[in-house]
């Protein structure tokens, strides 16, 4: 079984990753001097024709021209782990072609579910933290890291809906996931935020109970409020106080590997390239100290 | 089924707008909250976002007729939407082939086979318009006025990757 044996810090400075879902060169050529990972999401970079779900090679290509400068790491959206009957498979198609194609760092999915019953539900939904739900994604967890030899992480998600009544908590989940399977941690500060502004999650409770050994990313992002909720929609640049949260787990976390800009695609002629860079730029100082 | 089974079924038959209030008390207390509207707001906008994207003249249309919102609701609350936009834009555009304005009906038809054909496909298709779909799309993409329909003439139209330029239409006069 491979564990998330990703190389740690060992006191230096976490590694600066961002995101680049393809098909704007000037950004990629401005960020890749940048940082130290490019982030893939083989859901983003993927088209679908007849069925047949592939990664795009003009973007692939993309990534291939910048290899001498970044490496790269992947980051899920589609494998719906948490699906009662199956997760998707054609993430999994997406997977093996992006791992045949390059060598990657690290991969990594949310802990959610996004296709129910073979239905694509348009959203995510968080998991009930039951025994039931921990069992499937612990066995998945497991059939991942026997597939791939990259370190596998889970990252957590915001819970727009009712919270319900659970037998973990928030990080018991997750410690538990960690203590049965070995994988790894993002923590993604502004989840954690969203988290606490729409289910009142108690933020410091969290981070001393979650076992801050097994992170090994932080994502950090900008999002926006909507109708009095907290959105993760990765719009924008990040606010001092995510950034706050985020050093915070920075220092705390003896593996932490990198420390992650995400934002979308869509997102990008808003916030605009030179904006993006300064944020990295920022962002690289302020992991740096 | 089990529990965690019932449960995703439920959360996504809330979502999708599908059956009746539930007995479940954790579902029943999500069907009857605004966390619930804001999901399904959401969800409803990533599907719009992809389809102006991709199918972009009959969005803009559906749009100046007032119901491209309503019919993306509608299209996600009845189908299994794909997440690849490549099929959720042909699903969609499908789904318009018995929209009751023959404009709608000719301009999805037109964008599905533009899509088809870029995905490779070899077949010719044909598409019938009652009005010039030149000016028709030319007011679309500048937003100027539609063209008025022509009740004394139809414009038949052929798609396909071995025409010059993809496209031909002739203007017949209706019988």
């Amino acid at each position: 079984m491979a564990g998330a044996a990703i190389t740690s810090r060992t006191g230096a400075r976490p590694a600066l990753a961002t995101t680049y879902e393809g098909d704007d060169p000037d950004l990629l050529a401005r960020i890749a001097p940048l940082v130290d990972f490019i982030e893939i999401s083989p859901d983003t970079i993927a088209a679908s024709n007849a069925g047949q779900v592939h990664l795009r090679k003009s973007v692939l290509d993309e990534y291939a021209a910048v290899r001498g400068q970044v490496d790269l790491i992947a980051h899920g959206i589609g494998l719906s782990i948490g699906s009662f009957d199956r997760w998707n498979e054609s993430y999994i198609h997406l997977l093996d072609e992006l791992f045949g194609r390059f060598d990657i760092a690290w991969h990594s999915e949310h802990l959610g579910c996004t296709t129910v019953a073979g239905e694509n539900v348009g959203t995510m939904f968080a998991l009930p933290r039951t025994d039931e739900a921990l069992d499937l994604v612990c066995a998945r967890v497991q059939r991942i890291q026997d597939r791939y030899s990259a370190p596998f992480l889970l990252e957590h998600i915001i819970n727009l809906l009712p919270d319900e009544p659970a037998a973990y908590t928030p990080a018991g989940f997750l410690n538990a996931i960690v203590a049965r399977t070995g994988c790894g941690l993002i923590v993604d500060a502004y989840n954690l935020e969203c988290d606490a502004h729409n289910q009142g999650l108690d933020i410091p409770a969290f981070l001393d109970e979650l076992d801050l050994a097994a992170v090994r990313e932080v994502h950090l992002a900008g999002g926006v409020v909507h109708d009095g909720f907290h959105l993760d929609v990765h719009s924008g640049l990040v606010v001092e106080s995510t950034l706050n949260l985020g050093l915070d787990i920075v220092r705390r976390a003896p593996c932490l590997s990198a420390v992650t800009y995400e934002f979308l695609k869509e997102a990008v002629p808003m916030i605009g390239h030179d904006a993006i860079c300064a944020e990295l730029a920022r962002i690289r100082t302020a992991i740096g100290q | 089924m089990s529990v965690l089974e019932h449960r995703q079924r439920g959360l996504l038959d809330l979502v999708k707008n599908r059956g009746h209030v539930p007995r479940d008390p954790y579902l029943r207390q999500v069907a009857n909250s605004r966390e619930l509207t804001m999901v399904r707001k959401i969800a409803l906008w990533w599907r719009a976002v992809s389809l102006e994207a991709q199918c972009r003249f009959t969005a803009r249309l559906l749009k100046r007729l007032g119901c491209f919102d309503a019919r993306v609701g509608d299209y996600f609350d009845r189908h299994a939407t794909s997440p690849f936009i490549e099929e959720l834009s042909l699903g969609f555009l499908a789904s318009l082939h018995d929209h009751g304005d023959p404009l709608v009906r000719s301009i999805a038809q037109f964008e599905r086979a533009l899509l088809n054909i870029r995905s490779g496909s070899a077949d010719t298709y044909e598409i019938e318009w009652d009005r010039n779909p030149d000016r028709v799309v030319l007011a679309l993409e500048r937003a100027d006025e539609l063209p008025a329909c022509e009740p004394d003439c139809r414009y038949r139209m052929q798609v396909s990757r071995d025409l010059p330029g993809m496209v031909a239409c002739s203007r017949e006069l209706a019988a």
